[in-house]
């Protein structure tokens, strides 16, 4: 793992060394944090959510990232996900450096090149499954027709092609949360980023969900998974564990 | 922004319409009854101005009046004014004689609410107008049947008139009324014609009117009393065109008879249809104002139920911003996503608005006396004066949602 040698405080603000470039290195590498801290600003105090944490993903992984609540684990979540972006340090998602970038750019990123999935699904409840697949697509630009076609591919390889023109109130919690699979792949994005994909859902249909992560992860899908079960977790090949900011192991079990 | 967004928009707008039919029809009615409002003031204004352009038309084209002083609403005449000469027939004649410009003089006598009787039938409100023959075509008023005063008449000081179309239908009901006798103010009259009809003007009959030859007027009215009874020139130009060199000819004329020294104010009162036009404006100014000052009132109290609903449902739907934004909705995409539904609610509210103003301007055009108009621009105000209302007033709970923070806006329960 990339050692954080340079950048040691969030309050330091010297050049950032340009870390090695995905292709001018390992060219599998699709995430490159550096030395990542979050800072919050909660009026007197400053409260550090993360204290310099550094790490790689490559291409094809299948990353756990557990911990226990206030860790810092949904923090670190939002950075990979850039819905944020971090106060100190570097981060690079397939050859880009998010870690600059204003919000417009994150937007495009996230639509790029990550797919979302939630605890709660987070479908549209007025549309019908095709449409929520759509979505992504509708603020990349995508038109209509194509629109269409990968919309519905994307929920046939989650087995939901019958349910197309169901709302998600028609639809069991397994199923809802296979559309919402489906609306994280329909992009093709760098990595599918799931937030307790499991957490809402009974044991079996659990069972079920991991399944179609582990047969996401063998078509070639980078696949991250945040949760503080272990069980989930240990489904994946790699897993990180964080505390109080920190990475506290991360280790490889497959 | 491009053409899928709008079309993604359009369809959410809709969506969640349909998904909160009460609260978005209460609304759509609150916008409709502010553009309800804009397009029948609109329509009353526009039917005022058209029926006025039209009227002022047939009153005679470009006539030009002269009298004792200038015609003003507002304000009495002042004592210089009221003591000044009165215009005479000769003043007539000279202007006839001298000013090119002028095709046709007719100098007239007005009186208004005479009482005209018939036998048993009587009316009070007749016009009594004292005439030479030129009224007519100075005018564009016609005899329809009999004919109108001579020369001969005038010279003569017959008592002999000439009926309007109201007093035929008070005072002949059954019965035709050429050759019968009537009496004027107690004095016989001949009836030797009846004139066409008119029509109304400003919600008033104008042909509530009886003409008598003008030195018969002269007769039983030997002293003029302002305002009841008044002595006019009517001028009718040559044509449009001609109306400033008619108003300057008849002037000169006026000051050389009159003798005023250079540089003093006319002793007379000169205006053309500019100046009844002055008059007009004066008149329905400020009524346009608080016309416009109620819709204006009535579209604010649309646009603040408009900008209410708009921040509820931000509110409402904070976790599904979140959602959007994390996949890959820019600021703007929200921004127009609001914006346009807002314009889509109170786009809905213009259309229910203009087809309500449309009736009710044609109900009022059917059963009341003031006309009303819907000119086809209305059309276009109603709906971009309703689109503009919901982008003013959704301006700023679509930058509310735009602005929010797509992790706060995901944890939002």
């Amino acid at each position: 793992m990339t050692e954080a040698t340079v950048e040691t405080s969030p309050t330091s603000s010297g050049v950032i060394a340009k870390p090695e470039l995905p292709s001018n290195g390992k060219a599998d590498v699709l995430i490159l944090m550096r030395n990542l801290w979050k800072t919050y600003d909660m009026g007197a105090e400053k409260v550090h959510a993360l204290h310099g944490v550094s790490f790689e993903v490559t291409r094809g992984d299948y990353l756990a990232i557990t911990g226990p609540s206030g860790s810092g684990k949904s923090t670190l979540m939002n950075l990979i996900g850039c819905l944020d972006t971090p106060s100190q340090g570097e981060y690079w998602l397939n050859g880009k450096n998010v870690s600059e970038m204003d919000d417009d750019e994150l937007a495009r990123i996230r639509n790029q090149e990550v797919g979302f999935v939630f605890q709660t699904f987070n479908l549209l409840a007025r549309a019908t499954a095709l449409h929520n697949v759509e979505l992504p697509l509708i603020y990349g630009g995508i038109p209509g027709a194509k629109r269409h076609e990968m919309a519905k591919q994307a929920l046939a390889e989650v087995d939901l092609a019958d349910r197309m023109m169901h709302r998600p109130n028609e639809l069991s919690g397994g199923q809802r949360q296979r559309v919402a699979i489906a609306r994280a792949l329909v992009n093709h994005p760098s990595i599918l980023l799931a937030d307790e994909p499991t957490g809402a859902l009974d044991t079996s249909t659990s069972y079920d969900i991991m399944n179609l992560f582990e047969k996401l992860h063998e078509a070639g899908n980078t696949i991250i998974l945040v949760t503080h079960e272990h069980d989930i977790a240990a489904r994946a090949h790699r897993i990180i564990s964080i505390r109080d900011g920190l990475i506290e192991k991360d280790e490889r079990i497959r | 922004m491009n053409f899928i967004d709008l079309k993604e928009s359009a369809f959410m707008a809709l969506d969640t319409v349909r998904a909160n039919k009460l609260r978005s029809m209460l609304t759509i009615l609150g916008v409709s009854v502010g553009v309800v409002t804009v397009v029948f003031m609109v329509s009353i204004i526009q039917g005022l101005n058209k029926s006025f352009a039209e009227q002022i038309e047939a009153l005679g084209s470009n006539s030009i009046w002269m009298t004792k002083f200038e015609p003003s609403f507002g304000h009495q005449p002042n004592s210089e004014e009221l003591h000044r000469k009165e215009l005479t027939l000769d003043d007539a004649d000279a202007v006839r004689r001298e000013a090119p410009s002028a095709m046709s003089v007719s100098p007239l006598y007005r009186k208004i609410a005479e009482t005209v009787r018939y036998e048993d039938k009587q009316s009070d409100t007749p016009i009594l107008l004292g005439v030479t023959p030129y009224y007519e075509f100075t005018q564009s008023s016609y005899v329809g049947r009999g004919r109108f005063i001579t020369d001969l008449d005038v010279e003569e000081r017959s008592n002999v008139c000439v009926v309007g179309q109201d007093l035929v239908k008070a005072l002949f009901p059954f019965t035709d009324p050429l050759d019968k006798q009537v009496k004027i103010a107690g004095k016989p009259f001949k009836v030797i014609g009846v004139m066409e009809p008119l029509g109304n003007f400003l919600g008033q009959s104008r042909d509530n009117s009886i003409f008598i030859p003008i030195k018969t007027f002269e007769k039983y009215y030997p002293e003029l009393h302002f305002p009841e009874s008044i002595y006019v020139i009517i001028v009718r130009p040559v044509s449009r065109a001609y109306v400033k060199s008619a108003v300057d000819e008849m002037t000169d004329i006026m000051r050389r008879r009159r003798r005023v020294p250079l540089g003093a104010p006319n002793t007379f009162g000169i205006s053309s249809q500019d100046a009844l036009l002055d008059i007009y404006n004066q008149l329905t100014g400020a009524t346009y104002l608080v016309l416009t000052a109620i819709s204006f009132v009535a579209l604010m109290i649309g646009g603040i139920g408009v900008m209410n609903i708009m921040l509820v449902s931000v509110t409402e739907r904070t976790k599904e911003i979140g959602l959007r934004k994390a996949v890959g909705a820019t600021r703007s995409n929200i921004l127009w996503q609001f914006l346009i539904e807002a314009v889509v609610l109170t786009g809905i509210g213009g259309l229910l608005g203009l087809a309500v103003g449309e009736l009710a301007s044609i109900l009022m055009n059917k059963y009341s006396p003031l006309p009303a108009f819907v000119p086809v621009w209305a059309i276009g105000v109603g709906v971009g004066v309703s689109a503009a209302v919901g982008i003013v007033f959704g301006l700023w709970p679509a930058w509310k949602a735009a602005r929010l923070d797509p992790i706060e806006s995901l944890r939002y329960e």
